[in-house]
């Protein structure tokens, strides 16, 4: 991390003005799966930190050691490439307890009773946070963004959850030190994005927490419109602060040259790229319609599908039904080549005819793949709920052959229908759809969010929220307008 | 190189055992595996450098009351430390690695006396293990010595155990096995458990504790007995309901009818109205839902040849009619507003719902999938999360209706289902089960609900919890499961009862018409026998006496075995049947053919297709068979032999007959020449297509489902 400029702010896009009262604005970013935990919201991490970081912000990331995500998702170190040098990183000694896998670490009682164990591990977590995994982690993320605090004061917290124990460290310095916060909920904790309806009720502890660090807060983040009018719901008197922040996709993570010539006399390839974390269920009717698909379909007769990413975490890791049922299904060119490294993602798509987009949950899920699915310019076979957030995303794009739930029957016309777009699309289509997912670039989305928190963070002080009052809203000129039409920020 | 010993609690899949032993040995490591193995599963490529393989269930085998006690970590180490094999290649391994859950606690006692070796759980965590040894320096001679020696805390950890487990010694030593078998033993503990003046809740612990005794010592009866004993002289009504609701309950987890069902069933319903009376819902529905699974276990209606019910359904089900909480489920809430005719601007939208079972959906979803007038959705209850969380929580729907409706869990009901009924103009339940009562759990608003009861349903509690006043359309595939269930739901016979119709199961039987060979004519054949009610014992005596006369008749059976794992009584069934067949298997007059996709290739093989079932509600595969040109041969279902409507009513006069005698006779009858086979074949296909043939029967559902049902009841006026 380099000194500390001259500089103050302007309160229009929160760019430092070039006056020199004071040292560059400070942001503490709570953002545990930052790089090189190889996560999906690592990409969004990244580009909130860069972000910060060009429009002149000194920027803290709080996270956990990396040694942490060993056990858990993996890591990818060449994640990092993109991260400014000067963002200053603190790794805390913490670790996910449950996904140890060192049996010699083991009490008598976790080795004899493993599921007693979680059951009282979960309890013992929820009494210190009510979050049942991260609850322990509470006392040093607290401690944490104080030390930083003290060593270099900050202007804004940012904190990104999961996990929501995240949010008591933003309350307690916003407590103790008056520093205004925002969160970044990505999917939303009151909401059940994968089953619909909320996941706890507003008078439960969770509830009791959510609705205290939203009153106080700057802005509320979230990843698309139904979690944000959830919020909007719920909390009517915050409506004004919830801003969609769509997931967008990475440039560099799709194929700039012309995708490769289909050859379906070689054998078509369908590629899966993400994390492999639906049920054995909805695989199984993946696989099942894609065996079908090929009996039926000329075009797809030496098809391949090659699924890439993480499966399982912990002593399950890339060892679970999901892994067994694709090997049964190698016979039918089903194939698993483990995880991407970001650096090799665009060649991974570059070598791929279609792609197949396997998302659980429905209409509060949107996913980051599907950004960058879209922006490949291949035909996409949907494999999720015919009412999802991806479907929003997709409508229109004309190489997509549409949702339809699970129904086995339809999945084969999906894979047949993608197999002949592969062969028909042209480059206009294909030139057409990438347009399309022009304005879903990370970068775009994640400039507009950040400049307009920073704006507003940076604010007359009169109007900064101290403790127990209320945050004014910003008089700002709304950007809303320009974002919507970008698919972007919206308040 | 590094040795590997895993060690698996439960049979590891076979693909998954593969790539881990895989990655493993390109990790540079000799791999060895010791526990719970499926040997006849193991892949063939799959390179082991040796292998101790245990039986599968070594995690849940109890073949002593010190491993019943045991928690499954335990019983895989019990097991695996008597192997010296095992104990030989822990002390020498480099990385012990625990597979699974149940493995780990072994992994944790090797890894006590190995200490220099890597202990890790899961196969990534072990390859990482492998890497980071590479890294280190090996361990000398003198440490290696040093590994086979115990640490101190795992010694003073026995001793503790050895203290611990001394009471209960004490009382395993009163309830020993040859005690809990003699007759002086039970009776002596029987007078025990009636002694006077004990509280309840010694009472209640004792009359447990002997009973595990009995259970240890097989004898179920005895448990019951024993359960039963104690509850009679317990002081407390709902203490005494639930002892009695046990008792009944470990005869039936046996596979035995409880000697005293109705007792249990009263018991239990009286406290539940209690209960309910003072508002104290959560608790009645507790007490109401033991009380029906109880009354309508599957060993009692399901896996035997005869049924309380179907015997006697008023009898059987008068107590329910008598208890306020059960009619206070049953009690009809109406809809607020009247179903909406079809829509006539636009397509029906189609809702067809199921719970895992969609066999006899296929053909009705593929026809209104192509139809112009009707957009379908389906959605299959089991397959969604959140669905199948509410969609067979019996205590909480039952909570829900002795609440007035007013529970959070109805309000989870109400939230996952409105989107569904907002969307549809019709929703198809199919199989009179869980997902109707879910349906008729909320108000359908506008949009109409159908419900087809196929027939076991009627035998289920369902029934009893299903809203009829919030359907619409009552749909049966047979007359007699029509009288059946009318019987036990008198609701339906009324004024404000849903529309019945009977309506024959979609099938595809022109794809059946298949030229049969010559010799098929002595081939019987039945389609489906796994389950006890097809009863397939009694067509084996039909062959028995037809072999009698003529030696060369023989008979296919297609289709799986029943699951020996469903019930007790299933067991004995199967048990039964295959001492029955066989001497018949092993002479070639029996083949079973297993399960297979393509039924019209096997029955083109059968020429005369049998129903021996005790109960059916239409019975597919002689549907099929007879569309194939078999003779069909039907038992007259017993359980509805004699009503006004049965089998003779659903099929020809002809094909049913009442005995093994009387089928002998039609079979030797119809097939005594070629041409007579053939004919009466011909006759009975002519007639299957005619009546059940997919391209007739969808008229029927188009009436059903396209038609105003309101001009339907105009015309019947």
């Amino acid at each position: 991390m380099t000194q500390s400029l001259d500089v103050s702010t302007s309160s229009s896009n929160g760019r430092p003005a070039a006056a020199g009262r004071g040292r560059r604005p400070h942001l503490i970013y709570l953002a545990i799966g930052f790089p090189p935990a190889a996560k999906s919201c690592a990409y969004r991490m990244r580009e909130t930190a860069n972000q910060f970081r060009r429009i002149g912000w000194d920027v803290t990331v709080v996270t956990i050691a990396a040694a942490s995500w060993e056990r858990d998702s993996g890591l990818d170190y060449s994640l990092l490439e993109q991260v400014d040098p000067e963002i200053r990183v603190v790794e805390l000694p913490l670790a996910r307890e449950d996904l140890e896998t060192d049996i010699r670490r083991f009490s008598e009682e976790r080795a004899l009773r493993p599921a007693k164990w979680l059951t009282n591990l979960r309890k013992r977590e929820k009494k210190i946070f009510p979050e049942p995994v991260f609850g322990s982690w509470r006392g040093t993320l607290e401690q944490a963004v104080l030390d930083v605090h003290r060593q270099r004061p900050a202007n804004l917290l940012l904190a990104s959850c999961v996990p929501y124990v995240n949010l008591a460290a933003a309350w307690k310095l916003w407590e103790t030190q008056g520093v205004p916060y925002a969160v970044d909920f990505r999917d939303g904790w009151s909401i059940d994005v994968v089953n619909g309806g909320q996941a706890f009720t507003p008078d439960s502890e969770a509830g009791t927490w959510e609705r205290r660090i939203l009153d106080h807060c700057q802005s509320l983040w979230v990843v698309n419109d139904p979690i944000a009018d959830h919020y909007r719901e719920r909390y009517p008197h915050v409506a004004d602060r919830v801003h969609v922040v769509r997931n967008g996709y990475d440039k560099d993570s799709v194929p700039m040259i012309r995708p490769r010539r289909p050859d379906p006399e070689a054998g078509l390839t369908f590629g899966y790229l993400g994390t492999v974390n639906y049920t054995t269920h909805q695989l199984r009717v993946v696989l099942d319609a894609w065996r079908e698909a090929r009996k039926r379909e000329p075009l797809l007769r030496n098809a391949r599908f090659e699924i890439r990413g993480h499966i399982g975490a912990g002593a399950n890791r890339e060892a679970n039904g999901l892994t067994e049922l694709i090997r049964e299904a190698a016979d039918d060119g089903v194939s698993f080549g483990g995880p991407v490294r970001k650096a090799e993602v665009a060649e991974t798509y570059g070598r791929w005819d279609a792609l197949v987009l396997i998302l659980i949950g429905g209409r509060y899920v949107t996913s980051g793949k599907v950004y960058e699915y879209m922006a490949t310019g291949l035909p996409i076979v949907s494999v999720h709920e015919v009412d999802h957030d991806a479907s929003r995303v997709l409508d229109g794009h004309p190489l997509w052959t549409g949702a339809c739930g699970l129904d086995e029957l339809r999945l084969v016309d999906s894979f047949r229908d993608a197999a002949r777009m592969v062969v028909e699309a042209t480059d206009e289509q294909r030139a057409g759809v990438r347009d399309h997912a022009d304005p879903f670039t990370r970068e775009t989305l994640m400039q507009k969010a950040v400049e307009q928190l920073a704006a507003h963070a940076l604010a007359a002080p009169g109007d900064l929220p101290v403790n127990g009052a209320a945050v004014h809203p910003s008089d700002e000129p709304s950007t809303i307008n320009e974002t919507e039409r970008a698919g972007g920020v919206r308040a | 190189m590094s040795d590997v010993l895993l060690v698996a609690g439960v049979a590891p899949q076979p693909g998954i055992l593969a790539t881990a032993v895989r990655r493993l040995r390109e990790s540079g490591a000799r791999v060895h595996l010791v526990g719970a193995v499926d040997p006849d599963e193991l892949a063939e490529d799959l390179q082991l450098d040796g292998l101790c393989a245990l039986p599968a269930d070594i995690a849940k085998d109890t073949p002593t009351r010190v491993a019943a006690r045991q928690v499954p970590g335990e019983r895989v180490w019990s097991r695996i430390r008597r192997e010296p094999w095992a104990r030989e290649h822990a002390r020498s391994a480099d990385v012990l690695v625990a597979l699974d859950a149940h493995a780990i606690y072994t992994v944790w006692r090797f890894a006590q006396r190995n200490r220099a070796a890597d202990a890790r759980y899961g196969i990534q965590a072990a390859v990482q293990a492998l890497v980071e040894r590479k890294g280190r320096p090996s361990t000398g001679p003198l440490r290696r010595l040093t590994n086979g020696i115990p640490s101190t805390t795992a010694v003073k950890q026995s001793v503790n155990r050895l203290i611990n487990a001394a009471p209960r010694a004490a009382v395993n030593a009163v309830t020993a096995r040859p005690i809990m078998r003699s007759k002086a033993g039970t009776q002596l503990w029987l007078t025990a458990v009636k002694a006077p003046k004990v509280p309840d809740s010694l009472r209640t612990k004792v009359g447990h504790q002997v009973a595990k005794g009995m259970a240890w010592a097989d004898r179920p009866d005895g448990e019951a007995l024993i359960l039963t004993a104690t509850a009679s002289k317990l002081r407390k009504p709902t203490a005494r309901a639930r002892i009695l609701g046990e008792a009944a309950s470990r005869e039936l987890k046996a596979g035995m009818p409880p000697r005293d069902l109705a007792g249990a069933v009263n018991a239990l319903l009286k406290v539940a109205d209690q209960r309910h009376r003072a508002d104290e819902n959560a608790a009645a529905a507790d007490l109401l839902n033991r009380a029906m699974t109880l009354a309508f276990d599957r060993v009692l209606h399901i896996d035997q040849l005869t049924s309380p019910l179907a015997e006697d359904p008023e009898g059987f089900i008068a107590p329910f009619r008598r208890s306020l909480a059960a009619t206070t489920v049953a009690s009809p809430r109406g809809r607020r507003q009247p179903a909406a005719p079809p829509p006539t601007d636009r397509p029906l939208r189609l809702l067809i719902a199921t719970s895992a079972n969609d066999n006899f959906l296929k053909l009705i979803r593929s026809y209104y999938d192509a139809h112009p007038r009707v957009e379908v959705r389906f959605v299959d209850l089991a397959a969604n999360a959140a669905l199948k969380s509410v969609t067979w929580a019996s205590k909480p729907m039952l909570e829900h209706r002795l609440s007035a409706d007013t529970t959070p869990y109805g309000e989870k009901a109400e939230e996952r289902l409105r989107p569904y009924l907002d969307w549809a103009d019709t929703v198809f339940v199919d199989w009179c089960v869980a997902p109707a009562a879910l349906f008729t759990m909320v108000d359908p608003g506008t949009t109409r609900v159908i419900v087809r009861l196929h027939s076991y349903e009627a035998l289920s509690r369902w029934p009893y919890m299903v809203d009829f006043s919030r359907i619409d359309d009552l749909v049966f595939v047979a007359d007699h499961i029509k009288d059946l269930t009318t019987t036990l739901v008198p609701y339906l016979k009324g004024p404000d009862g849903p529309r019945m119709h009977v309506l024959d199961n979609a099938m595809n039987l022109r794809g059946f018409q298949i030229d049969k060979p010559a010799d098929a004519r002595f081939q019987l054949g039945m389609v489906g026998i796994s389950q006890v009610a097809k009863d397939p014992r009694w067509a084996i005596q039909v062959l028995r006496l037809l072999r009698e006369r003529d030696d060369r008749y023989r008979m296919l059976l297609v289709g799986g075995d029943m699951n020996p794992d469903v019930s007790v009584a299933s067991r004995e069934y199967l048990e039964a049947f295959n001492r029955d067949v066989r001497e018949l298997e092993a002479t070639g007059a029996v083949r079973r053919l297993g399960a297979t996709d393509d039924v019209p290739k096997m029955l083109s093989d059968i020429g005369v297709i049998i129903s021996s079932s005790v109960r059916e509600g239409c019975h597919c595969g002689l549907m099929e068979g007879a569309a194939s040109g078999a003779v069909p041969v039907v038992r007259d279902w017993p359980f509805f032999a004699g009503k006004p409507n049965s089998a003779r009513t659903l099929y020809p006069e002809g094909w049913v007959i009442g005995s093994p005698e009387e089928a002998v006779e039609r079979i030797l009858r119809t097939t005594a020449t070629e041409e007579a086979w053939r004919t009466t074949g011909r006759e009975a296909s002519t007639y299957a297509l005619r009546e059940w043939d997919w391209s007739v029967v969808q008229h029927h559902f188009d009436r059903l489902l396209l038609d105003d049902p309101r001009s339907e009841s105009r015309r019947r006026e």
